[in-house]
């Protein structure tokens, strides 16, 4: 099953559509619902990551019989140091992110943390396409 | 119905006479629990969670809460009355508490019990649970039974968060009883019964998600006893009076959003009202809310004065119950009330009745127990909804689009009972397309072309 979602930037209030979406799924297809939080999880940072950091992207969801595979693609400024980006606490989010409540410099950590295989293609003034993958039985 | 089954799993049932299947009441349910068939809507047991919506919002009055015979409660020698303080919440300020238990003495009653007397002893085994649960952030008060049974259907996730206690007239009633008992009473001779502001109390009593034994003995509706005492209290002798020791004004206040998680450590939220509540758990399940501490939560707006079975407007029965609390406050600072002698206590054998040793989910998203056959489902449910028109009409007798996909793929319903894919005539195409526009889709309209011969003729569905 294949799912696509777009990333608008700055437009907080509105993310998580996809999250939504795909818990519905799981939820229909039985999956044990920590598993089905860890992916709800995962893939709502991720979103936030590229609604707060990127110009705009998509999200591409294909859940089949074992695995659910989000790629959150985006174009914008990528992420010129990864090994510190991937550090906990450490945030480049602006004021405005941070009034919002998010911005700690948990995102990265915590997609990590969440999903079975996380894959980061960066390139800087291009964009960031994060891979999460999730096992689900 | 299973023997051992209670006789009914559920107190919200259609009277088929009064119905006349608006789809008004399965448009509001939280939990898609309800279907048109036959012209008259039909709720499902697995689904529905009790909380009393479909009544609230049912303009022909067609959806009634069952409760048990009020003549039962002759059966019994001792009478007990279990009180929320909510029922005095109905009564105009001119009607004293004291007349309002005086014509419920009249009723039948030989003693009238406030429910709300156990909240100091149900603190205690909240905050049992609480403590021996440190790696759960958010706990959620199990107050509120319709609030519980939603987190097993919908939310099957936060089933842990909900503090694993049994709801305060359990308690009440275990504690009367035992007084009864100890007083010479047999056990047999105590009818104890509750009266409840709503559906989700009577079907927490008739079919406990504890599984354990309960000490009431029935239920009676609010507004039913309401009617009653009303008619009597311009001639009560306003002397009965409640044989548990006074209730704190925190006490009073309990049954209300907002009256609950305060009285907690740590940070405590009130959310009250189905869409609130819905809201606020969707958020919960998805960590995308950071709530360390309590949350109360009550289906009701306003809390239990927002009940089906509440007579008085909420806000005005609110208003009565915290006018109550302050004259209580008042005279517990003044002195003029002794300090409550009450023992308060918490017994190893209270514990053991009160405490619920597994909140079950029972998922109602679940298409199939194997996987793979939820996944070939799912995805048939994903085509067939995107097949249909999206209006969400219900005039397939499902509350959505959404759900008649899902009652397809369940084989419960046909594709054919869409009436954007099943069209009869020239005539009902062009109204249907004067209103929606392009969700007809062409390819319908020239299958039905050819097989209608261009006669536009209405009358031949």
């Amino acid at each position: 099953m294949h799912y696509t979602f777009n990333i608008e930037r700055g437009n907080f209030t509105d993310a998580g559509q996809a999250s939504s979406s795909v818990k519905r799924t799981l939820k229909q297809l039985g999956v044990d619902p920590a598993n089905i939080k860890r992916t709800v999880v995962a893939l709502f940072e991720a979103e936030i990551n590229a609604v707060a950091h990127a110009y705009g992207g998509t999200i591409d969801v294909d859940i089949d019989g074992e695995k659910i595979v989000m790629v959150v693609a985006d174009q914008g400024p990528g992420i010129p140091n990864l090994d510190l980006a991937m550090q906990e606490g450490w945030s480049t989010a602006s004021a405005k992110v941070r009034e919002m409540g998010y911005g700690a410099g948990m995102g990265l950590p915590n997609i990590k943390k969440n999903s079975d295989e996380l894959k980061i293609d960066t390139e800087v003034g291009v964009g960031t396409t994060v891979t999460m993958t999730v096992y689900l039985t | 119905m299973a023997t051992g089954e209670p006789y009914f799993r559920h107190s919200l049932k259609v009277n088929d006479y009064l119905c006349q299947g608006c789809t008004t009441c399965m448009r509001s349910c939280p939990t898609e629990a309800i279907r048109i068939r036959n012209g008259k809507a039909i709720i499902s047991d697995n689904k529905c969670v009790d909380c009393g919506e479909c009544m609230q919002v049912c303009p022909h009055k067609a959806i009634y809460i069952k409760q048990d015979d009020f003549g039962r409660l002759f059966n019994y020698r001792y009478r007990v009355c279990l009180v929320p303080t909510t029922f005095i919440g109905q009564f105009e300020e001119k009607y004293n508490t004291k007349a309002i238990y005086s014509c419920i003495q009249k009723l039948g009653f030989t003693h009238i019990y406030e429910v709300e007397h156990e909240m100091s002893r149900m603190i205690q085994l909240y905050n049992m649970y609480m403590d021996d649960h440190p790696e759960i952030t958010t706990f959620i008060s199990p107050y509120c039974p319709a609030v519980t049974r939603l987190i097993q259907v919908r939310f099957p996730s936060l089933v842990d968060n909900v503090i694993h206690v049994r709801a305060p007239l359990e308690l009440a009633s275990r504690v009367i009883t035992k007084r009864l008992m100890d007083e010479g009473a047999s056990r047999p001779s105590i009818g104890v019964f509750y009266v409840t502001p709503c559906a989700a109390k009577i079907a927490a009593v008739k079919y406990p998600v504890s599984g354990k034994e309960t000490y009431v003995s029935g239920v009676i509706n609010m507004d039913f006893l309401y009617n009653k005492v009303l008619l009597m209290l311009h001639d009560s002798d306003k002397n009965a009076q409640p044989i548990n020791h006074a209730l704190t004004s925190r006490d009073v206040l309990w049954s209300l959003s907002g009256g609950e998680a305060p009285h907690f450590k740590g940070a405590h939220y009130a959310v009250d009202g189905l869409k609130n509540v819905l809201d606020f758990l969707e958020k919960l399940e998805d960590d995308a809310v950071d709530a360390p501490g309590l949350v109360e939560m009550r289906m009701c707006d306003q809390g239990c004065v927002g009940g089906v079975l509440s007579i008085n407007n909420r806000f005005v029965a609110r208003k009565r119950l915290e006018y109550r609390a302050r004259l209580f406050e008042r005279l517990e600072r003044s002195k003029l009330r002794e300090p409550v002698p009450d023992d308060k206590t918490l017994t190893q054998e209270m514990i053991d009745v009160m405490t619920i040793p597994e909140i079950k989910p029972r998922s109602i998203f679940k298409l199939n127990d194997n996987f793979a056959e939820a996944f070939r489902m799912a995805e048939r449910m994903k085509k067939i909804e995107k097949a249909l028109p999206g209006v969400n009409c219900s005039a397939c007798g499902a509350p959505s689009c959404a759900a008649l996909a899902e009652d397809i793929v369940r084989g419960d319903a046909g594709i054919d009972t869409c009436i954007f894919i099943n069209r009869h005539s020239r005539a009902s195409e062009d109204a249907i397309r004067s209103i929606w526009g392009d969700r007809v889709k062409t390819k319908e309209i020239n299958k039905d072309n050819k097989e209608n011969n261009g006669n536009d003729s209405q009358g031949n569905h």
